[in-house]
This record gives C-alpha cells, sequence and structure tokens, in this order.
C-alpha cells in the first residue's frame, strides 16, 4: 500500500472526476442495497461515498466489502465519478460525486462500538444514528472514539487555529513564549494546589502551578520585556459544572506599559480569536467602572447583550408613608428598579406575585419584591394605593414609563442584598423573556475594583492578589476607611456575563508593597517566609510592568458556541474531577508511597484529636466533644470506672435475645398530606432568635480548622 | 429559698373552654410553650425561648386548662437534684404539674410531696416540643392531689400526633372502666422488687398489701429473679441515648458560646464543657464510653432489656395490676452523684426500661414512707388508674 499516493476523502471536487484515487479512513456507515454497496468513508478531512457495484468490482472484493462494519479501518482504490442526478447529499460537502471502487484493504477491524459515531446521514433528509445524545461519561471514556465525529475534531482543529493566531500575533508583538516550570512552590492564588511528593526530599512537596504569576513577573525583573506563555495551569478548587481541575491560560506579562496597551493588544488579539470562528467583535471594547458595573447591573461581570439595567429610585422615597420602604430607608437601605419594557403581556399579575415576588426574588436573597404593571398610563399593582401622586409621577419619569410596560424594584437595607437580587432577577428575566440575543458578543472591561475588602474581624484582605498595584499611593495603611477607598489598577475582561480573562498593573515599588503588606497585617517575617525569593527580586531594579490571563478554555467554548468546555478539551476530567478514559485518579501501591516517605506522614502533625488518644477521660472528653476543668476529673474518672463495671456486667448477662432499641416500634411514615416546605420559622427568622451568634440570616460559628 | 415557678406568665389564660375548663396546670421548663423560656434547667439551652407550643400543651389549652407557669428542675429533667416538681401541686398552686419521668422523678416527687403521680405508657404522649435526654424511656409524668384530675387530663392530652414521628401508631387504648369485682381482682407482687428496701420501708409495704388483701383481692406472689437487673439496663441504655441526645447542645443554634475558641473543635469543647453540670457530665461521659469503646455493651444492655420487658409482660398478664413499692430510696451521700441517683430511682425505673404505666399512691401514715406503685401492662393506662382509684377508695382513701 503506497500511502503516499492517498488522497482526503474530503478534498474531492467534481474536478476530481475521472480520477484514479487511494483513500483512507474509517467507515461512517454503509446501505447495502440488494448487492450494490454504499459506503460513507471518513477521515479526517470530511467525508465520500464509496461504491461497491458488482457490475463494475471485482466479485471478491465486493464479497470482502459485504463484511465491512462501522468503524473498521480500511484503504481503497478507485475511480471518481459525478453522482446520478437526484442522488446527491447535501449532508456532505462531497456529495455530488463518489468513488468507484476498484480495490479495498480492511487495515483494521472494530468491534461494535459503545455509541455511533456517524454525524451524518447518508441521504438527504435522513436523520443520522449519531443524533442521539450519548451519556458524557461514555463519551469521555471512549474519547478516541468521541474524537472520530466531525464535530469533536472540527472543535480541536479551530482550538488548534485559535491558538496558533495567539501565538502568531503576539510573536509579531515581539513577545517570546517563556516555559515555568509544572513543579514549582505554593502561589498565592487562593486556592487549593496539587501537591507533587519529592522522593528526594521525603515529606517535602512541590505544588503544580495555580498560575505562572511569580515567574512572569520575575521574568519581568530578568529584562524579557514581553512574554506570554499557553500554560497549563492547576487549581483544586470544588467542583463546579464548568471548571476543570487543569485548565490552560494564556498568560502574558510586559514591562514599560500601562493599562491603555494592554487593552489595545488584548482587543486586537481577542478580536482575531473570535474572528477564527466567524465572530466580527466592535471595537473598541466597553469600559465599565466596577461600581457603575455594580450599580447598572448587579454583577462584576456584567452581561451587556439586553438593557435591564438599575434606576435608582431611593430619593423618590425618603418622605414616604408606605411602611416597608420607610422602615428600610431608615436603616439606611436603598431601593432600585428595573423597567421592563413592553413585556407587561407575558407578566401577568399573577406570574409577578406568585413566582417572582414570592418564590424567586427571596431565592435570589430578596426579602420581597415590588412590582408595577403600567395599564393605560396608570399603574396596576397590589401595593400601588400606598404610594402618593408624587411618588408615583416621580417613578414614571425616573423610569420613562410607558404603557406595557413593568416596574420591578427591590428594596433592602443592605446594598448589597439589593444589588445582588436584582442582579439575579434582571438575568433570570431576560432569559425567561427571550430577551438575550443568541449571536450578539459584548465585550467590557471592567475596571477599578476595590483593592481591598473588609475581613469579619476588622481587618482588610486583597480583592485579587496582593502584587496588585493601588490607583494612589499615599494611603495609610492603618487607616481602615482609608483602605476601602482604594481602587486597583485591574482589569477583568468580560463577554456576555463571562469573565475570559483579567490581570492588573503590578506593584514595582518596594516601598508600595511594604505599604500593602502593612495593610494586610503581614509582619516582615511573615511576609518573607511566604513570598521571601520573591520580594528579593524587587530589590534589584524591577521595571513596571503588567499583564494579564485568558482563559483559554472558556474563550475557545465561547468562540465555538459549545455548551461546556470540555467540548474543546480533548481530554477533560468530567464533572466530579474523573478522567473516565484512564481512571484516574487511582490508588497507588503501599511501596510507592513508602518510596516517596508518606506512609507515616500522619504522624509526623498531630491531627486534631491525636494528643487526646492517651488518657481514657481526655479521649472521652473529645469524642462527646465535652471540655472538663481540672477538678471534675476525679468524678469523670470515677464514672468511666463505674461505667467498665456496668460494661463488663451487660457482656456477662446480656443473653441471647434480640436486642430492642424502643418498647415501641415506629413505622417509617411520613406526615400525611403534608409537602417538604421550609419552616415558617426559618422564613421569618425566628430560629435564629436563640443563637448566641448570628450573622444575617446566617448562624455563625468558629471556623472549621484553624 | 429559691422560687418554685421559674416563670409565670403575666396573664395566664386557656384557648378553650373544654373539660379541663379552669384547672391550673405547672408545667417544667423543658415543655415548649411559645414565648416562654424554655431552657430544661440547662445552661446549654440558656435563655432559650421556645418558638412553638408542645403538642400536650397545646391540647391542655385548648381543653381549658390554664397553665400557670413552670417550676424549678434538674438538668434535663434527669433525676430530683435542684428540682421542686410536686410542690406546687402540694402547695396548692397548681392543681397538676406535668413532671418528665425519665427514671420515676414525677412519681417520687408525688411520694415527696404525698399526693398521686402518674407515668403514662409509652407511646400514649406525645413528645413534641418536650425537651428530653433519654428518648426511649421518657415520659411526661403528672403529679396531682386527685386521681381524677389524671383521668381527665389523659384524656385531653393523648393520643395520636402526626407531627410526633417517634410515636407508634397503635390501637386506641384500654376501656377504661367495666365494674371491678373485688372478689375476683388478682394483684401481683413480685418478691424481688422488696429487697433493696429497709426493714421499715418492708413493713410499711407489707402493711400496705395487708390492707389490700382486706378489700377481698387475692394477692398473687410472683417470682423476676432478673429484676435487679433494671438499674444496668437502664443505665447503660440511657446513658448512650442521652450522649447522642445531647449533640445538639452545639453552642451554635442555641446556647451559651464559651469565648476564644480558634476553631470548631474548640468551640465545642469549651462551650459544651461549660454548659452541662457535674450530673449531666458524668452521664454524657458514660455514654460516650459505652458508645465509643465498649459499643458491645450497649447492645448487651438492649437484649437485657429485650428479656426484661418480656418478662414483665408475662407477669402484667397473669393479674389485675402489680403491685410494687414506691420508695425514694435516697441514700446520705452526695444526692447529685450520678450513683446516688441511680440508687434512689431504684423502685421505680422499671416502668421506664419497659414502657409500663406506673402510679403512685401516697402512702398511709406508718408505712415508713413505702408508697404502693401499681403497674400493668403497656397501653392498659385506663384500667390501671380505674383499679388505682379503687384500691385508693378501698382503704378509705386515706392518704
Amino acid at each position: 500500500m503506497q500511502f503516499s499516493q492517498r488522497v482526503y476523502c474530503g478534498q474531492l471536487t467534481p474536478e476530481d472526476v475521472g480520477r484514479q484515487v487511494l483513500l483512507a479512513g474509517w467507515v461512517d456507515a454503509y446501505r447495502d442495497h440488494g448487492g450494490l454497496l454504499f459506503v460513507h468513508l471518513r477521515d479526517r478531512s470530511g467525508i465520500v461515498q464509496i461504491v461497491f457495484n458488482p457490475a463494475t468490482t471485482a466479485e471478491d472484493v465486493c464479497r470482502q466489502a459485504a463484511g465491512l462494519r462501522a468503524e473498521y479501518c480500511v484503504a481503497v482504490r478507485g475511480e471518481v465519478c459525478p453522482r446520478l442526478a437526484g442522488t446527491e447529499n447535501p449532508h456532505i460537502e462531497t456529495g455530488t460525486i463518489e468513488v468507484m471502487v476498484a480495490e479495498l484493504t480492511v487495515l483494521a477491524e472494530s468491534e461494535p462500538t459503545p455509541f455511533a459515531v456517524s454525524e451524518k446521514a447518508m441521504i438527504a433528509g435522513a436523520a443520522t444514528a449519531g443524533s442521539d445524545p450519548v451519556a458524557e461519561d461514555l463519551r469521555l471514556q471512549f474519547r478516541y472514539l468521541d474524537l472520530r465525529r466531525p464535530s469533536m475534531r472540527d472543535h480541536l482543529v479551530r482550538r488548534h487555529r485559535i491558538f496558533q493566531c495567539v501565538r502568531e500575533f503576539l510573536d509579531a508583538q515581539g513577545f517570546v513564549e517563556v516555559e515555568t516550570p509544572m513543579l514549582t512552590m505554593s502561589t498565592p492564588e487562593g486556592a487549593r494546589d496539587y501537591l507533587v511528593p519529592s522522593r528526594v526530599h521525603a515529606g517535602s512537596f512541590y505544588a503544580l502551578p495555580q498560575s505562572p504569576q511569580l515567574f512572569k513577573q520575575l521574568l519581568m525583573v530578568g529584562g524579557l520585556e514581553r512574554y506570554f506563555q499557553l500554560a497549563r495551569c492547576f487549581r483544586d478548587e470544588d467542583l463546579r459544572p464548568n471548571r476543570q481541575p487543569e485548565f490552560t491560560q494564556l498568560d502574558l506579562e510586559a514591562s514599560f506599559i500601562d493599562e491603555e496597551f494592554i487593552y489595545a493588544l488584548i482587543e486586537e488579539l481577542t478580536a482575531r480569536m473570535f474572528a477564527v470562528g466567524g465572530i466580527a467583535l466592535a471595537r473598541p471594547f466597553a469600559r465599565m467602572t466596577w461600581t457603575e458595573a455594580m450599580e447598572t447591573t448587579g454583577s462584576d461581570r456584567p452581561d451587556l447583550r439586553f438593557g435591564l439595567r438599575f434606576v435608582d429610585v431611593t430619593d423618590l422615597f425618603v418622605n414616604t408613608n408606605y411602611s416597608i420602604f420607610k422602615q428600610i430607608l431608615q436603616r439606611g437601605g436603598c431601593i432600585k428598579g428595573i423597567n421592563i419594557q413592553g413585556q407587561s403581556e407575558k407578566l401577568s399579575k399573577n406570574v409577578l406575585q406568585n413566582e417572582y415576588a414570592k418564590e424567586i426574588a427571596p431565592s435570589f436573597g430578596a426579602k420581597g419584591m415590588t412590582w408595577m404593571r403600567v395599564e393605560g398610563g396608570r399603574f396596576e399593582s397590589n401595593i400601588v394605593q400606598y404610594f402618593s401622586p408624587a411618588e408615583l409621577d416621580g417613578l414614571r419619569q425616573r423610569f420613562g414609563v410607558a404603557d406595557g410596560d413593568v416596574l420591578i424594584m427591590v428594596a433592602d437595607p443592605s446594598y448589597s442584598v439589593v444589588v445582588s437580587a436584582l442582579g439575579q432577577l434582571r438575568l433570570h428575566l431576560a432569559h425567561r423573556l427571550g430577551l438575550v440575543p443568541a449571536d450578539r458578543f459584548c465585550p467590557v472591561w471592567i475596571t477599578e475594583f476595590p483593592l481591598f475588602e473588609p475581613t469579619e474581624d476588622g481587618g482588610v484582605t486583597s480583592s485579587h492578589h496582593p502584587f496588585t498595584a493601588p490607583d494612589r499611593t499615599d494611603f495609610d495603611p492603618a487607616n481602615i476607611e482609608d483602605l476601602l477607598s482604594l481602587r486597583s489598577r485591574s482589569y477583568d475582561l468580560v463577554v456576555n456575563g463571562e469573565e475570559l480573562g483579567g490581570g492588573s498593573i503590578r506593584i514595582s515599588d518596594r516601598d508600595v508593597q511594604r505599604k500593602i503588606f502593612a495593610a494586610l497585617g503581614l509582619g516582615e517575617e511573615e511576609t518573607r517566609e511566604k513570598f521571601g525569593f520573591f520580594l528579593r527580586a524587587f530589590d534589584f531594579g524591577a521595571p513596571p510592568h503588567g499583564g494579564l490571563a485568558l482563559g483559554m478554555d472558556r474563550t475557545v467554548s465561547m468562540i465555538l458556541q459549545t455548551p461546556s468546555i470540555r467540548e474543546v478539551i480533548a481530554f477533560p476530567k468530567n464533572r466530579s474531577a474523573a478522567c473516565p478514559l484512564t481512571g484516574a485518579p487511582s490508588v497507588v501501591a503501599r511501596e510507592q508511597l513508602a518510596e516517596l516517605g508518606l506512609l507515616d506522614l500522619g504522624g509526623r502533625d498531630l491531627l486534631p484529636g491525636d494528643a487526646q488518644k492517651d488518657d481514657p477521660i481526655d479521649r472521652l472528653s473529645w469524642v462527646s466533644r465535652i471540655g472538663f476543668a481540672a477538678d471534675e476529673r476525679p468524678m469523670l474518672e470515677a464514672v468511666r470506672a463505674q461505667a467498665e463495671t456496668l460494661a463488663d456486667l451487660a457482656a456477662e448477662r446480656a443473653g441471647t435475645e434480640d436486642p430492642i432499641f424502643t418498647v415501641a416500634p415506629v413505622a417509617n411514615r411520613l406526615r400525611p398530606g403534608t409537602e417538604a416546605r421550609p419552616s415558617p420559622l426559618a422564613e421569618n427568622g425566628r430560629l435564629l432568635q436563640s443563637a448566641p451568634a448570628v450573622k444575617g440570616d446566617y448562624f455563625k460559628v468558629a471556623t472549621i480548622l484553624e | 429559698m429559691e422560687e418554685l415557678f421559674v416563670h409565670r406568665p403575666a396573664e395566664a389564660t386557656a384557648s378553650g373552654n373544654g373539660p379541663l375548663h379552669g384547672m391550673k396546670v405547672a408545667l417544667q421548663p423543658n415543655c415548649s410553650v411559645a414565648g416562654w423560656p424554655a431552657d430544661a434547667g440547662s445552661d446549654a439551652l440558656a435563655d432559650f425561648k421556645a418558638l412553638e407550643d408542645a403538642t400536650i400543651a397545646g391540647r391542655l389549652r385548648q381543653a381549658g386548662a390554664v397553665l400557670c407557669g413552670t417550676t424549678r428542675m434538674s438538668e434535663f429533667g434527669f433525676g430530683l437534684h435542684g428540682s421542686r416538681a410536686g410542690e406546687a401541686v402540694r402547695q396548692g398552686a397548681a392543681d397538676a404539674e406535668l413532671v418528665l419521668d425519665l427514671m420515676g422523678e414525677s412519681r417520687l416527687a408525688a411520694l415527696r410531696a404525698s399526693v398521686f403521680g402518674f407515668k403514662p405508657s409509652y407511646g400514649r404522649l406525645s413528645r413534641l416540643g418536650i425537651i428530653g435526654l433519654i428518648p426511649s424511656m421518657e415520659c411526661a409524668g403528672l403529679v396531682t392531689a386527685d386521681l381524677e384530675v389524671i383521668a381527665k387530663i389523659l384524656d385531653a392530652v393523648a393520643g395520636a400526633d402526626e407531627m410526633d414521628f417517634s410515636m407508634p401508631a397503635e390501637p386506641a387504648a384500654d376501656p377504661e372502666d367495666g365494674p371491678i369485682d373485688p372478689s375476683r381482682l388478682t394483684i401481683g407482687v413480685i418478691a424481688e422488687a422488696l429487697q433493696g428496701l429497709d426493714d421499715d420501708a418492708q413493713a410499711g409495704f407489707r402493711q400496705t398489701l395487708a390492707a389490700i388483701r382486706e378489700t377481698g383481692a387475692t394477692l398473687l406472689d410472683l417470682s423476676f429473679p432478673e429484676f435487679s437487673l433494671f438499674p444496668l439496663a437502664h443505665q447503660v441504655v440511657g446513658a448512650v441515648e442521652a450522649s447522642s441526645c445531647a449533640g445538639r447542645y452545639d453552642s451554635v443554634r442555641y446556647g451559651r458560646r464559651a469565648p476564644g475558641a480558634k476553631n470548631w473543635n474548640e468551640m465545642y469543647l469549651r462551650s459544651r464543657g461549660a454548659a452541662f453540670g457535674p450530673l449531666v457530665k458524668s452521664y454524657l461521659f458514660q455514654g460516650a464510653y459505652f458508645q465509643f469503646e465498649r459499643y458491645g455493651a450497649f447492645e448487651a444492655a438492649c437484649r437485657i432489656r429485650s428479656r426484661l420487658v418480656a418478662r414483665m409482660d408475662r407477669l402484667a398478664a397473669q393479674v389485675d395490676v402489680l403491685a410494687l413499692p414506691a420508695v425514694d430510696l435516697a441514700g446520705s451521700g452526695n444526692a447529685a452523684s450520678l450513683g446516688d441517683t441511680y440508687a434512689r430511682f431504684g423502685a421505680t425505673l422499671f416502668a421506664n426500661v419497659t414502657g409500663q404505666p406506673a402510679l403512685v399512691l401516697p402512702p398511709c401514715p406508718g408505712t415508713g414512707g413505702a408508697g404502693l406503685q401499681l403497674t400493668a401492662a403497656r397501653g392498659g393506662d385506663g384500667r390501671l388508674l380505674a383499679l388505682g382509684r379503687h384500691l385508693f377508695n378501698g382503704r378509705g382513701g386515706k392518704a
């Protein structure tokens, strides 16, 4: 077999008619018309129909062809012919031609596949076997079969195109691709690390990088000036549907630049990537400060494909008589609302009151939701009578209402409750009312994030990471108010409500960095312990620099409009962070653990409770979580001794009867005629009334571990 | 002297106008009445206020009873140390008092106050809203100076409660009455139940039996060789259940949080260590011991319990009623110690192990403080009360 002569199935055109060709690939599907056998032959490029015709094909070839089954790997030789009029197949690109086979070689047979690979119907108008949805874990277990499907193959090819586009563009901009280590130290990204035990340094561990953050900044100190990497990153985070424990990010850093450089660079790059998927992004991208995003959409990653922006109406009600609003405003609260224009037909009184006000808004954390429908120039609502004409006029003007509009408003003493609940209602309504245009892409830069967030104990913590530059450097690290007013020089790229990436201008001044650590309450020693090697580098003339990271799996998934990021990754983990194909993660042999010095790890550090294992009273105190004072010990020793006597006696007199645990057995049963529902005591907060410590709507407890 | 009542409502009213109209009923602060303090005598529930009425509290009110307050109780009602149960009735401040009976508390409180004490059959009364410690053994008991009051209250509050999952679905209780023919009445006496009584009490109890014989009833001597195992079964099973039951006192949903805990475990250790008094703490440590170190002993105790219940059922089936002494066996030692607490209730805790109803009649003068305790098969509450009335009247209604 001379594969050097092989041509691709999908590349044959009517111009090839009359040509003798050698094809190789897989049997996608076949149809037997009483001796006349049609086969869809598939390779990476596409599908072409090959025909075994007893009138023209040798008898032994036809006999061999009769044994062909789906996914057999074969090679054929034959002549390209036009199809007869009326037998063209619009489902495949080569649908106007076919290849009359003269020779057939079965390269490898296939067992019946666990699911159908074929995606293309053999005749016009027919469905294919492969159109039924297949369980995702089965697809992942036989991923190599799944990848034979044209759609999956297309995803990977286009992912490759997008990556190529990134490399070519950044190369042209003077960026150098540098690989940073996989076996490294834990970095301050905040998620859990994947650890790799060191055999040479038994008991010590490498961490897989959560991002190359520290290394890319060190590359800037190292004078590379413009660096990028399509870097694999690892985060051991809680499982969420569209998240992978390992993922690919475009990591990028540059020196002697400012925000505008990043915006221009990334907008151009993003536009090029989306163009691979045939999507034209309008430039320049919109920009929105974090404050504006929260004020108008309730989210720091706003979906701007539709309106439904918030309008603040707090000031309209400062003198209201409506008691609910009055109380909320007395407690320093606010009121915001959305005008859902022209939707009153779809949002009936019943839907607004019974679904949104009673069920949906509370599930988003709001205590309630006020609604008004505008009909015949009048507001219609269950509470409209409580508002004064001036207040209603104010609403009319503020929202610019017209007939058919629906106003919803959320009021709460807490600003964050108002924007969060209204933000979720905004998304819920947009999707329910079909206000989200399918083919629209709305990129936006979110800027000026708060540099710090307040912590429970009255301090502050970094919103991003402690190397993000603040918008001004004259702050007082001891003044919490001042710290909370700082904005960071960071930026997130958000498209259609999804954060594709983000980054910041970094701190390159040692003194500013020290002030930030001081604000975080980190002492000299602690800082040195955590970031010593990194900070040392800044003692040697670090250039001003900044950068960004883009989640490539997410970006590619959005460009190709796939339902999950797993569709654009060749061998992803499933939703429970396992790989059904290889069975990873798996247990390992004891010997392997021993070699890595992992067997006696537990003994080295005391786990909670270890210290209590020796003394019998300490042990009982620990298992029952009841402490005792030193002077109670003699009493407890006595009762333990008595318990021992009782236990001995019980064992001695046990007998052979079946044990009983109650004298009046109860059959499991349901309360008749009742359905599961939240307790009213939970809803009205009374369950919390006897709690020693409460925060918001929750019981407050100590941290689980130190 | 501390106040007898720990809580008295500003305005005590009934919500209904039923058969208990005007009756004053005192509760313990382990019985939930919406808005009332309900700490069950423990710091583990310090400042806790009940959110809803216990089923039996609601039914009392609906039947016309006036809930007149809660009386001082021992921690979780376990034992009588620090409890003032019985006094409200003795002083006439209440017509009846509900006293949780875990090992005989309602009956010994009645004996102490020289009034009637009754522990209904396990499963007759809803436990919803009652803060307890030993779920498979405890039951709200009644203390009152008038036997009729017991029957009336039982009528008003007993019976199925679909909100209480632990209630067995059992057929309605026995017919209460039916004529009592004194000459055909057989009363069983368990010889082993007299062991452990001092001479005075033994003599007093025999005197009581002699008086019963004079009413024409036949006394039948019965043997229960393993009677002495009741305290063992009670203590092992009870300690384990208490340990599980007290797991909820976490200083999160209620109680007091001990300051300074650095983490969750410390929060538990400190808060729970400070919450429980010495008696309950001792009991919980024993429960932890049986659960975590000698689970086999717990199972053995459940086997023994199974045998004790079966034997008691057989004896009860042979007679109309069983007569046992009711004695407060309080020793001279530390009344708050676990050992002494169990010793004290030696005459009553059998009924908690078996779930039988038990009625204590006040002792006659000159009977050495030994009252008469009548018991029957579980579920025979009505008949037991009727026979109790008969025997009490037979001795001339003398307390």
